[in-house]
Protein backbone atom coordinates (compact mmCIF):
# COMPACT_ATOMS: atom_id res chain seq x y z
CA UNK A 1 0.00 0.00 0.00
CA UNK A 2 2.20 3.13 -1.20
CA UNK A 3 -0.58 5.68 -0.83
CA UNK A 4 -0.98 4.73 3.00
CA UNK A 5 2.26 6.16 4.93
CA UNK A 6 2.72 6.10 8.71
CA UNK A 7 1.55 8.43 10.86
CA UNK A 8 5.34 9.05 11.89
CA UNK A 9 6.17 9.39 8.77
CA UNK A 10 3.99 12.10 7.43
CA UNK A 11 4.38 14.27 10.44
CA UNK A 12 8.42 13.70 9.90
CA UNK A 13 7.22 15.14 6.11
CA UNK A 14 5.17 18.70 7.25
CA UNK A 15 7.59 20.67 9.79
CA UNK A 16 7.62 23.39 7.41
CA UNK A 17 4.40 25.90 7.37
CA UNK A 18 2.27 24.16 9.84
CA UNK A 19 -0.95 25.84 11.01
CA UNK A 20 -2.34 23.65 13.51
CA UNK A 21 -0.21 21.24 15.92
CA UNK A 22 -1.93 19.40 18.15
CA UNK A 23 0.16 17.60 20.55
CA UNK A 24 -0.63 14.40 22.89
CA UNK A 25 -4.00 15.52 23.81
CA UNK A 26 -6.36 13.18 25.51
CA UNK A 27 -9.85 14.14 26.46
CA UNK A 28 -11.25 12.39 29.16
CA UNK A 29 -15.60 12.71 29.86
CA UNK A 30 -17.74 11.96 33.22
CA UNK A 31 -20.42 9.95 31.73
CA UNK A 32 -24.19 10.08 33.42
CA UNK A 33 -22.90 7.50 35.81
CA UNK A 34 -20.15 9.12 37.01
CA UNK A 35 -17.29 7.25 35.10
CA UNK A 36 -14.46 8.71 33.64
CA UNK A 37 -14.89 7.88 29.54
CA UNK A 38 -11.70 8.26 27.82
CA UNK A 39 -12.59 9.80 24.61
CA UNK A 40 -9.40 10.59 22.86
CA UNK A 41 -5.94 9.41 24.04
CA UNK A 42 -2.68 10.72 23.22
CA UNK A 43 -3.57 12.73 19.68
CA UNK A 44 -0.55 14.34 17.96
CA UNK A 45 -1.39 15.78 14.27
CA UNK A 46 -0.09 18.57 12.32
CA UNK A 47 -1.68 20.24 9.68
CA UNK A 48 -0.19 22.30 7.22
CA UNK A 49 -0.74 26.27 6.51
CA UNK A 50 -3.21 25.63 3.20
CA UNK A 51 -4.29 22.01 3.47
CA UNK A 52 -7.82 20.79 3.48
CA UNK A 53 -7.38 17.70 6.27
CA UNK A 54 -10.49 15.35 6.79
CA UNK A 55 -10.42 13.92 10.24
CA UNK A 56 -12.53 10.05 9.57
CA UNK A 57 -14.11 7.29 11.69
CA UNK A 58 -16.81 5.79 13.35
CA UNK A 59 -19.33 7.58 15.06
CA UNK A 60 -18.38 8.14 19.02
CA UNK A 61 -14.44 8.32 18.11
CA UNK A 62 -13.98 11.54 19.17
CA UNK A 63 -13.44 13.04 16.25
CA UNK A 64 -16.03 16.23 16.92
CA UNK A 65 -14.20 16.86 20.43
CA UNK A 66 -10.57 17.14 18.54
CA UNK A 67 -12.36 19.57 16.19
CA UNK A 68 -13.90 21.46 19.31
CA UNK A 69 -10.49 21.16 21.12
CA UNK A 70 -8.72 22.72 18.16
CA UNK A 71 -11.59 25.51 18.14
CA UNK A 72 -11.15 26.02 21.93
CA UNK A 73 -14.46 25.41 22.64
CA UNK A 74 -13.42 22.43 24.94
CA UNK A 75 -10.37 22.64 26.88
CA UNK A 76 -8.47 19.27 26.31
CA UNK A 77 -7.76 17.02 29.63
CA UNK A 78 -4.05 16.75 28.80
CA UNK A 79 -2.31 17.41 26.05
CA UNK A 80 -1.71 20.98 23.91
CA UNK A 81 -3.18 22.15 20.31
CA UNK A 82 -1.67 24.91 18.94
CA UNK A 83 -2.28 27.54 16.30
CA UNK A 84 0.52 28.77 14.51
CA UNK A 85 2.56 28.06 17.56
CA UNK A 86 0.45 29.81 20.23
CA UNK A 87 -1.14 27.12 22.36
CA UNK A 88 -4.89 27.69 21.90
CA UNK A 89 -7.09 29.20 24.89
CA UNK A 90 -9.97 29.76 23.59
CA UNK A 91 -12.31 30.60 20.67
CA UNK A 92 -11.46 33.00 18.26
CA UNK A 93 -12.26 34.61 15.06
CA UNK A 94 -8.98 33.03 13.27
CA UNK A 95 -10.77 29.70 13.92
CA UNK A 96 -14.09 29.40 12.15
CA UNK A 97 -16.51 26.91 12.61
CA UNK A 98 -19.24 25.44 10.57
CA UNK A 99 -21.60 22.74 12.64
CA UNK A 100 -23.67 20.24 11.56
CA UNK A 101 -26.40 21.95 13.17
CA UNK A 102 -26.05 25.32 11.29
CA UNK A 103 -26.55 27.01 14.44
CA UNK A 104 -27.70 30.41 12.73
CA UNK A 105 -28.78 33.03 14.84
CA UNK A 106 -32.69 33.02 14.16
CA UNK A 107 -33.42 36.14 14.52
CA UNK A 108 -31.74 37.17 12.01
CA UNK A 109 -32.38 37.08 8.11
CA UNK A 110 -29.44 35.40 5.48
CA UNK A 111 -28.03 38.96 5.38
CA UNK A 112 -27.93 39.37 9.29
CA UNK A 113 -26.53 36.33 9.92
CA UNK A 114 -23.86 36.33 7.40
CA UNK A 115 -22.89 40.17 8.62
CA UNK A 116 -22.96 39.68 12.22
CA UNK A 117 -18.87 38.55 12.33
CA UNK A 118 -17.98 41.59 10.33
CA UNK A 119 -19.99 43.66 12.52
CA UNK A 120 -18.03 42.18 15.53
CA UNK A 121 -15.21 42.56 13.77
CA UNK A 122 -15.61 46.46 13.53
CA UNK A 123 -16.32 46.67 10.02
CA UNK A 124 -18.92 49.69 8.74
CA UNK A 125 -22.75 48.47 8.25
CA UNK A 126 -22.77 49.63 4.26
CA UNK A 127 -18.91 47.64 3.91
CA UNK A 128 -20.32 44.61 6.08
CA UNK A 129 -23.68 44.36 4.08
CA UNK A 130 -22.07 44.90 0.69
CA UNK A 131 -19.20 42.44 1.67
CA UNK A 132 -22.00 39.65 2.88
CA UNK A 133 -24.21 40.06 -0.14
CA UNK A 134 -21.49 39.07 -2.66
CA UNK A 135 -20.57 35.76 0.19
CA UNK A 136 -24.26 35.05 -0.30
CA UNK A 137 -24.01 35.13 -4.19
CA UNK A 138 -21.15 32.89 -3.78
CA UNK A 139 -22.31 30.18 -1.67
CA UNK A 140 -25.28 30.72 -4.48
CA UNK A 141 -27.90 32.40 -2.32
CA UNK A 142 -28.24 35.51 -4.33
CA UNK A 143 -32.20 36.81 -3.66
CA UNK A 144 -32.30 34.95 -0.56
CA UNK A 145 -30.65 37.99 1.57
CA UNK A 146 -33.86 38.70 3.44
CA UNK A 147 -35.00 35.18 4.52
CA UNK A 148 -35.48 34.06 8.62
CA UNK A 149 -33.30 30.72 8.89
CA UNK A 150 -36.60 29.15 9.48
CA UNK A 151 -37.90 29.76 6.12
CA UNK A 152 -34.38 28.18 4.60
CA UNK A 153 -34.13 24.28 3.50
CA UNK A 154 -31.01 22.54 5.09
CA UNK A 155 -28.94 23.40 2.26
CA UNK A 156 -29.82 26.46 2.18
CA UNK A 157 -29.31 27.06 5.76
CA UNK A 158 -25.56 25.45 5.57
CA UNK A 159 -24.96 27.73 2.59
CA UNK A 160 -25.45 30.27 5.10
CA UNK A 161 -23.71 28.92 8.18
CA UNK A 162 -20.94 28.89 5.66
CA UNK A 163 -20.85 32.49 4.14
CA UNK A 164 -20.97 33.59 7.92
CA UNK A 165 -17.86 31.78 8.61
CA UNK A 166 -16.12 33.01 5.36
CA UNK A 167 -17.01 36.36 6.59
CA UNK A 168 -14.88 37.19 9.19
CA UNK A 169 -12.05 35.74 6.96
CA UNK A 170 -10.97 32.86 9.47
CA UNK A 171 -7.35 31.35 9.07
CA UNK A 172 -8.43 27.83 9.66
CA UNK A 173 -12.16 26.48 8.78
CA UNK A 174 -13.26 23.99 10.93
CA UNK A 175 -15.91 21.55 10.10
CA UNK A 176 -18.07 19.51 11.99
CA UNK A 177 -19.84 17.20 9.47
CA UNK A 178 -21.10 19.69 7.68
CA UNK A 179 -23.11 18.04 5.39
CA UNK A 180 -24.13 14.93 7.93
CA UNK A 181 -27.54 16.17 8.12
CA UNK A 182 -28.33 16.63 4.67
CA UNK A 183 -29.39 14.48 1.54
CA UNK A 184 -27.46 12.79 -0.63
CA UNK A 185 -28.05 14.99 -3.43
CA UNK A 186 -28.16 18.18 -1.22
CA UNK A 187 -24.84 16.76 0.19
CA UNK A 188 -23.05 16.31 -3.29
CA UNK A 189 -23.98 19.57 -4.25
CA UNK A 190 -22.19 20.90 -1.39
CA UNK A 191 -19.20 19.48 -1.81
CA UNK A 192 -18.55 20.81 -5.13
CA UNK A 193 -19.15 23.88 -3.83
CA UNK A 194 -17.06 23.51 -1.18
CA UNK A 195 -14.02 22.65 -3.18
CA UNK A 196 -14.82 25.34 -5.81
CA UNK A 197 -15.19 27.93 -3.10
CA UNK A 198 -12.00 26.62 -1.34
CA UNK A 199 -10.03 26.94 -4.41
CA UNK A 200 -10.03 30.37 -4.83
CA UNK A 201 -7.78 30.99 -1.63
CA UNK A 202 -7.21 27.47 -0.26
CA UNK A 203 -7.61 27.71 3.57
CA UNK A 204 -6.20 25.70 6.21
CA UNK A 205 -9.59 23.13 6.95
CA UNK A 206 -9.95 20.77 9.27
CA UNK A 207 -13.05 18.76 8.13
CA UNK A 208 -14.80 15.80 10.61
CA UNK A 209 -17.17 13.22 8.56
CA UNK A 210 -17.44 9.75 9.00
CA UNK A 211 -18.20 9.29 4.98
CA UNK A 212 -15.70 7.76 3.17
CA UNK A 213 -16.42 9.14 -0.60
CA UNK A 214 -16.70 12.63 1.43
CA UNK A 215 -13.27 12.48 2.96
CA UNK A 216 -11.36 10.85 0.04
CA UNK A 217 -13.09 13.71 -2.94
CA UNK A 218 -12.07 16.67 -0.37
CA UNK A 219 -8.63 16.44 1.22
CA UNK A 220 -5.05 16.47 1.01
CA UNK A 221 -4.66 14.28 3.63
CA UNK A 222 -7.38 12.10 5.65
CA UNK A 223 -6.95 11.24 9.53
CA UNK A 224 -8.43 7.48 10.19
CA UNK A 225 -9.48 7.32 13.47
CA UNK A 226 -10.64 4.12 15.81
CA UNK A 227 -13.03 3.91 18.50
CA UNK A 228 -13.40 3.95 22.06
CA UNK A 229 -10.57 5.39 22.99
CA UNK A 230 -10.60 7.82 19.72
CA UNK A 231 -6.63 7.56 18.70
CA UNK A 232 -5.18 8.22 14.56
CA UNK A 233 -5.12 4.62 13.18
CA UNK A 234 -3.41 5.65 10.29
CA UNK A 235 -2.82 9.16 8.09
CA UNK A 236 -3.25 8.60 4.41
CA UNK A 237 -1.99 11.46 1.76
CA UNK A 238 -4.31 11.47 -1.30
CA UNK A 239 -2.59 12.10 -4.10
CA UNK A 240 -5.35 13.05 -6.21
CA UNK A 241 -4.76 16.30 -8.89
CA UNK A 242 -7.30 19.46 -8.38
CA UNK A 243 -9.25 21.00 -9.19
CA UNK A 244 -11.27 17.66 -8.49
CA UNK A 245 -14.60 17.02 -10.48
CA UNK A 246 -16.17 14.49 -8.83
CA UNK A 247 -17.77 12.63 -12.29
CA UNK A 248 -14.31 12.44 -13.10
CA UNK A 249 -13.34 11.22 -10.24
CA UNK A 250 -15.77 8.47 -9.28
CA UNK A 251 -14.43 6.27 -12.66
CA UNK A 252 -10.46 7.15 -11.75
CA UNK A 253 -9.16 3.73 -10.43
CA UNK A 254 -7.01 5.87 -8.16
CA UNK A 255 -9.59 7.60 -6.19
CA UNK A 256 -11.29 4.01 -6.28
CA UNK A 257 -8.50 2.80 -4.78
CA UNK A 258 -8.33 5.03 -1.99
CA UNK A 259 -12.36 4.52 -1.33
CA UNK A 260 -11.94 1.04 -0.92
CA UNK A 261 -8.24 0.49 1.25
CA UNK A 262 -9.83 3.02 3.32
CA UNK A 263 -13.56 1.19 3.67
CA UNK A 264 -11.21 -2.05 4.44
CA UNK A 265 -9.76 -0.03 7.20
CA UNK A 266 -13.46 0.78 8.89
CA UNK A 267 -14.12 -3.17 8.60
CA UNK A 268 -11.18 -4.05 10.50
CA UNK A 269 -12.25 -1.31 13.03
CA UNK A 270 -15.55 -2.69 13.34
CA UNK A 271 -14.29 -6.24 13.71
CA UNK A 272 -11.96 -5.20 16.40
CA UNK A 273 -15.08 -3.60 18.14
CA UNK A 274 -17.18 -6.82 17.77
CA UNK A 275 -14.29 -8.85 19.23
CA UNK B 1 -70.19 35.77 7.04
CA UNK B 2 -66.40 33.53 6.20
CA UNK B 3 -64.67 31.75 7.95
CA UNK B 4 -62.41 35.08 9.22
CA UNK B 5 -65.28 37.56 9.51
CA UNK B 6 -66.81 34.40 12.16
CA UNK B 7 -63.46 34.26 13.63
CA UNK B 8 -62.79 38.35 14.42
CA UNK B 9 -66.56 37.87 16.00
CA UNK B 10 -66.28 34.96 17.91
CA UNK B 11 -64.60 36.65 21.53
CA UNK B 12 -67.36 39.58 21.03
CA UNK B 13 -69.90 37.15 20.94
CA UNK B 14 -68.85 35.52 23.54
CA UNK B 15 -68.86 38.47 25.68
CA UNK B 16 -72.45 39.20 24.79
CA UNK B 17 -72.99 35.50 25.80
CA UNK B 18 -71.70 35.94 29.33
CA UNK B 19 -73.72 39.28 29.63
CA UNK B 20 -77.08 37.37 28.51
CA UNK B 21 -76.25 34.73 31.15
CA UNK B 22 -75.68 37.05 33.57
CA UNK B 23 -78.95 39.18 32.64
CA UNK B 24 -80.58 36.20 33.00
CA UNK B 25 -79.63 34.77 35.81
CA UNK B 26 -79.69 37.73 37.74
CA UNK B 27 -83.27 38.27 36.60
CA UNK B 28 -84.20 34.53 37.73
CA UNK B 29 -82.31 35.00 41.09
CA UNK B 30 -84.02 38.46 42.22
CA UNK B 31 -81.00 38.75 44.76
CA UNK B 32 -80.13 42.39 46.28
CA UNK B 33 -76.23 41.65 46.12
CA UNK B 34 -76.34 40.53 42.20
CA UNK B 35 -77.20 43.42 40.13
CA UNK B 36 -78.11 42.90 36.29
CA UNK B 37 -75.53 43.21 33.41
CA UNK B 38 -77.47 46.32 32.55
CA UNK B 39 -77.15 47.64 35.45
CA UNK B 40 -73.90 46.82 36.55
CA UNK B 41 -72.72 48.71 32.69
CA UNK B 42 -75.16 51.21 33.42
CA UNK B 43 -72.51 51.84 36.26
CA UNK B 44 -69.68 52.19 34.65
CA UNK B 45 -69.42 55.51 32.78
CA UNK B 46 -70.07 57.22 36.07
CA UNK B 47 -67.46 55.51 37.93
CA UNK B 48 -64.97 56.89 34.68
CA UNK B 49 -66.72 60.00 34.81
CA UNK B 50 -65.60 60.70 38.46
CA UNK B 51 -62.40 62.53 38.84
CA UNK B 52 -61.43 60.68 42.15
CA UNK B 53 -62.43 57.16 40.74
CA UNK B 54 -60.22 58.36 37.72
CA UNK B 55 -57.13 59.35 40.07
CA UNK B 56 -57.88 55.83 41.86
CA UNK B 57 -57.41 53.66 38.83
CA UNK B 58 -54.69 55.49 37.21
CA UNK B 59 -52.60 55.41 40.51
CA UNK B 60 -53.53 51.73 40.69
CA UNK B 61 -52.03 51.39 37.17
CA UNK B 62 -48.79 52.81 37.73
CA UNK B 63 -47.74 51.13 40.34
CA UNK B 64 -48.77 48.10 38.35
CA UNK B 65 -46.34 49.44 35.43
CA UNK B 66 -43.50 50.48 37.81
CA UNK B 67 -43.86 46.80 39.75
CA UNK B 68 -43.86 45.17 36.21
CA UNK B 69 -41.14 46.84 34.46
CA UNK B 70 -38.84 46.82 37.84
CA UNK B 71 -39.58 43.26 38.26
CA UNK B 72 -38.84 42.30 34.00
CA UNK B 73 -35.72 44.64 34.36
CA UNK B 74 -34.12 42.53 37.04
CA UNK B 75 -36.06 38.76 36.48
CA UNK B 76 -34.87 38.62 32.76
CA UNK B 77 -30.63 39.00 33.47
CA UNK B 78 -31.26 36.61 36.90
CA UNK B 79 -33.20 34.14 34.75
CA UNK B 80 -30.78 33.86 31.92
CA UNK B 81 -27.66 33.82 33.99
CA UNK B 82 -29.20 30.97 36.38
CA UNK B 83 -29.87 29.38 32.72
CA UNK B 84 -26.14 29.64 31.82
CA UNK B 85 -24.15 28.60 35.10
CA UNK B 86 -24.90 25.90 37.07
CA UNK B 87 -23.60 27.45 40.35
CA UNK B 88 -26.64 30.56 39.84
CA UNK B 89 -29.04 28.47 39.46
CA UNK B 90 -27.77 25.98 42.29
CA UNK B 91 -28.07 29.30 44.86
CA UNK B 92 -31.36 30.70 43.29
CA UNK B 93 -33.49 28.16 42.55
CA UNK B 94 -33.90 27.15 46.48
CA UNK B 95 -34.80 30.78 47.54
CA UNK B 96 -37.58 30.41 44.21
CA UNK B 97 -38.84 27.43 45.53
CA UNK B 98 -39.84 28.45 48.56
CA UNK B 99 -41.28 31.64 47.53
CA UNK B 100 -43.18 30.44 44.09
CA UNK B 101 -46.21 28.69 46.22
CA UNK B 102 -46.57 31.19 48.58
CA UNK B 103 -49.76 33.39 47.66
CA UNK B 104 -48.04 36.97 47.58
CA UNK B 105 -51.18 38.86 48.47
CA UNK B 106 -50.63 36.58 51.74
CA UNK B 107 -47.03 38.83 52.45
CA UNK B 108 -48.44 41.83 52.25
CA UNK B 109 -49.77 42.09 55.79
CA UNK B 110 -46.15 41.77 56.61
CA UNK B 111 -44.83 44.34 54.22
CA UNK B 112 -47.62 46.61 55.11
CA UNK B 113 -45.96 46.68 58.77
CA UNK B 114 -42.63 47.42 57.50
CA UNK B 115 -43.27 49.51 54.88
CA UNK B 116 -46.53 51.19 55.65
CA UNK B 117 -49.73 50.94 53.40
CA UNK B 118 -48.47 52.93 51.01
CA UNK B 119 -47.08 52.61 47.07
CA UNK B 120 -44.02 51.28 48.18
CA UNK B 121 -46.00 48.24 49.72
CA UNK B 122 -48.40 47.69 46.76
CA UNK B 123 -45.59 47.87 44.32
CA UNK B 124 -43.31 45.62 45.93
CA UNK B 125 -46.23 42.99 45.60
CA UNK B 126 -46.50 43.56 42.84
CA UNK B 127 -42.84 43.21 41.58
CA UNK B 128 -43.07 39.94 43.41
CA UNK B 129 -45.77 38.34 41.62
CA UNK B 130 -44.38 39.37 38.35
CA UNK B 131 -40.75 38.21 38.88
CA UNK B 132 -41.27 34.44 39.39
CA UNK B 133 -42.59 33.04 36.05
CA UNK B 134 -40.29 35.89 34.26
CA UNK B 135 -37.41 34.54 36.25
CA UNK B 136 -39.05 31.18 35.61
CA UNK B 137 -39.14 31.02 31.46
CA UNK B 138 -35.80 33.10 31.25
CA UNK B 139 -34.45 30.21 32.82
CA UNK B 140 -35.85 27.49 30.73
CA UNK B 141 -35.08 29.93 27.68
CA UNK B 142 -31.34 30.51 28.26
CA UNK B 143 -31.03 26.93 29.14
CA UNK B 144 -32.39 25.75 25.79
CA UNK B 145 -29.96 28.19 23.41
CA UNK B 146 -28.08 25.60 21.58
CA UNK B 147 -24.44 25.55 22.68
CA UNK B 148 -23.14 25.25 19.57
CA UNK B 149 -24.88 28.95 18.69
CA UNK B 150 -23.10 30.26 21.28
CA UNK B 151 -20.04 29.21 20.12
CA UNK B 152 -20.49 30.72 16.88
CA UNK B 153 -20.77 33.88 18.95
CA UNK B 154 -17.22 33.01 20.36
CA UNK B 155 -15.45 32.50 17.44
CA UNK B 156 -16.42 35.70 15.93
CA UNK B 157 -15.10 37.29 19.24
CA UNK B 158 -17.91 38.15 21.28
CA UNK B 159 -17.08 38.23 25.02
CA UNK B 160 -19.02 36.47 27.27
CA UNK B 161 -20.89 39.56 28.20
CA UNK B 162 -21.54 40.32 24.92
CA UNK B 163 -23.16 36.52 24.37
CA UNK B 164 -25.36 37.00 27.10
CA UNK B 165 -26.76 40.29 25.96
CA UNK B 166 -26.78 39.36 21.89
CA UNK B 167 -26.94 35.99 21.62
CA UNK B 168 -28.78 34.04 24.64
CA UNK B 169 -31.02 36.81 25.15
CA UNK B 170 -32.52 37.21 21.96
CA UNK B 171 -32.32 33.62 21.05
CA UNK B 172 -34.32 32.97 24.80
CA UNK B 173 -36.45 36.20 23.76
CA UNK B 174 -39.95 33.70 22.82
CA UNK B 175 -39.54 31.78 26.21
CA UNK B 176 -38.64 35.38 28.05
CA UNK B 177 -41.93 36.89 26.38
CA UNK B 178 -44.00 34.31 27.50
CA UNK B 179 -43.03 34.22 30.73
CA UNK B 180 -43.79 38.27 30.78
CA UNK B 181 -47.16 37.81 29.24
CA UNK B 182 -48.03 35.49 32.70
CA UNK B 183 -46.38 38.10 34.55
CA UNK B 184 -48.41 41.23 32.95
CA UNK B 185 -51.66 39.01 33.83
CA UNK B 186 -50.22 38.39 37.86
CA UNK B 187 -49.77 42.38 38.04
CA UNK B 188 -53.08 42.97 37.66
CA UNK B 189 -54.45 40.22 39.88
CA UNK B 190 -51.53 40.60 42.58
CA UNK B 191 -52.24 45.13 41.57
CA UNK B 192 -56.31 44.34 42.98
CA UNK B 193 -55.82 42.07 45.71
CA UNK B 194 -52.85 44.26 47.17
CA UNK B 195 -55.63 47.13 47.38
CA UNK B 196 -57.98 44.57 48.44
CA UNK B 197 -55.89 44.43 51.81
CA UNK B 198 -54.07 48.16 51.96
CA UNK B 199 -57.10 50.00 51.15
CA UNK B 200 -55.80 53.38 50.54
CA UNK B 201 -56.49 54.05 47.16
CA UNK B 202 -56.78 52.29 43.69
CA UNK B 203 -59.03 50.12 41.45
CA UNK B 204 -59.30 47.48 44.17
CA UNK B 205 -60.37 49.88 46.88
CA UNK B 206 -63.12 51.29 44.42
CA UNK B 207 -64.22 48.20 44.21
CA UNK B 208 -64.23 46.83 47.91
CA UNK B 209 -65.47 50.34 49.13
CA UNK B 210 -68.84 50.10 47.43
CA UNK B 211 -68.81 46.88 48.60
CA UNK B 212 -69.05 47.32 51.79
CA UNK B 213 -71.89 50.45 51.03
CA UNK B 214 -73.71 47.96 49.35
CA UNK B 215 -73.39 49.59 46.03
CA UNK B 216 -73.51 46.06 44.67
CA UNK B 217 -73.96 47.83 40.44
CA UNK B 218 -70.89 49.49 41.46
CA UNK B 219 -68.66 46.79 42.48
CA UNK B 220 -69.78 44.21 39.23
CA UNK B 221 -68.64 47.61 37.02
CA UNK B 222 -65.41 47.65 38.75
CA UNK B 223 -65.08 44.09 37.76
CA UNK B 224 -66.17 44.61 34.10
CA UNK B 225 -63.27 47.33 33.99
CA UNK B 226 -60.52 45.52 35.70
CA UNK B 227 -61.69 42.88 33.32
CA UNK B 228 -61.57 45.03 30.25
CA UNK B 229 -57.97 46.46 31.44
CA UNK B 230 -56.91 43.06 31.38
CA UNK B 231 -58.41 42.38 28.11
CA UNK B 232 -56.28 45.71 26.56
CA UNK B 233 -53.27 45.17 28.04
CA UNK B 234 -52.73 41.57 26.86
CA UNK B 235 -54.45 42.32 23.48
CA UNK B 236 -50.94 45.01 23.35
CA UNK B 237 -48.60 43.23 25.13
CA UNK B 238 -49.53 40.08 22.68
CA UNK B 239 -49.15 42.61 19.90
CA UNK B 240 -45.76 43.57 20.66
CA UNK B 241 -44.53 40.26 21.61
CA UNK B 242 -45.84 39.04 17.86
CA UNK B 243 -43.65 41.82 16.66
CA UNK B 244 -40.61 40.84 18.61
CA UNK B 245 -40.34 37.37 17.98
CA UNK B 246 -41.94 36.79 14.70
CA UNK B 247 -38.95 34.82 13.32
CA UNK B 248 -40.20 32.07 15.81
CA UNK B 249 -43.78 31.87 14.94
CA UNK B 250 -44.88 28.51 13.63
CA UNK B 251 -46.89 30.47 10.92
CA UNK B 252 -44.14 32.08 9.80
CA UNK B 253 -42.40 28.39 8.83
CA UNK B 254 -42.60 27.65 5.52
CA UNK B 255 -39.68 26.30 4.00
CA UNK B 256 -38.08 26.39 0.51
CA UNK B 257 -37.36 23.06 -1.44
CA UNK B 258 -33.96 24.56 -2.71
CA UNK B 259 -30.53 23.07 -1.87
Amino acid sequence: MKALRSDAESRASGAAGVMIEIDRVSQVFQTSARKDHLALSDISLQVEDGAFVSILGPSGCGKSTLLYIVGGFVAPTSGVAKMRGRPITGPGPDRGPVFQEFALFPWKNALGNVMYGLLQQGAGRAQAEAQSRELLKMVGLKGYENFYPKELSGGMKQRVALARTLAYRPEVLLMDEPFGALDAHTRTRLQNDLLNIWERDRKTVLFVTHSVDEAVFLSDKVVMMTQTPGRIRQIIDIDLPRPRVRTDLLIDPRYQKYVVDIERMFDDIDAGDAS
Amino acid sequence: MKPTGIRRAAPLLACLGLLVVWQVASLALRNDSFPTALEAIRAVPAILGDKESLINILASLRRMAIGFVLAVGISVPLGLMMGRSRAVAAFFNPLLMVIYPVPKAALMPIIMLWLGVGDVSKTLVIFLGVSLPVIYHSFEGAKAVEEKMIWSGAAMGLSAVQRMFRIILPAALPEILTGCRTGLVLALITMVTSEMIARQSGAGNILFNALDMGQYDTVFAMIIIVGAMGICLDSAFERVRARLVRWSEPNFNVPLSFS
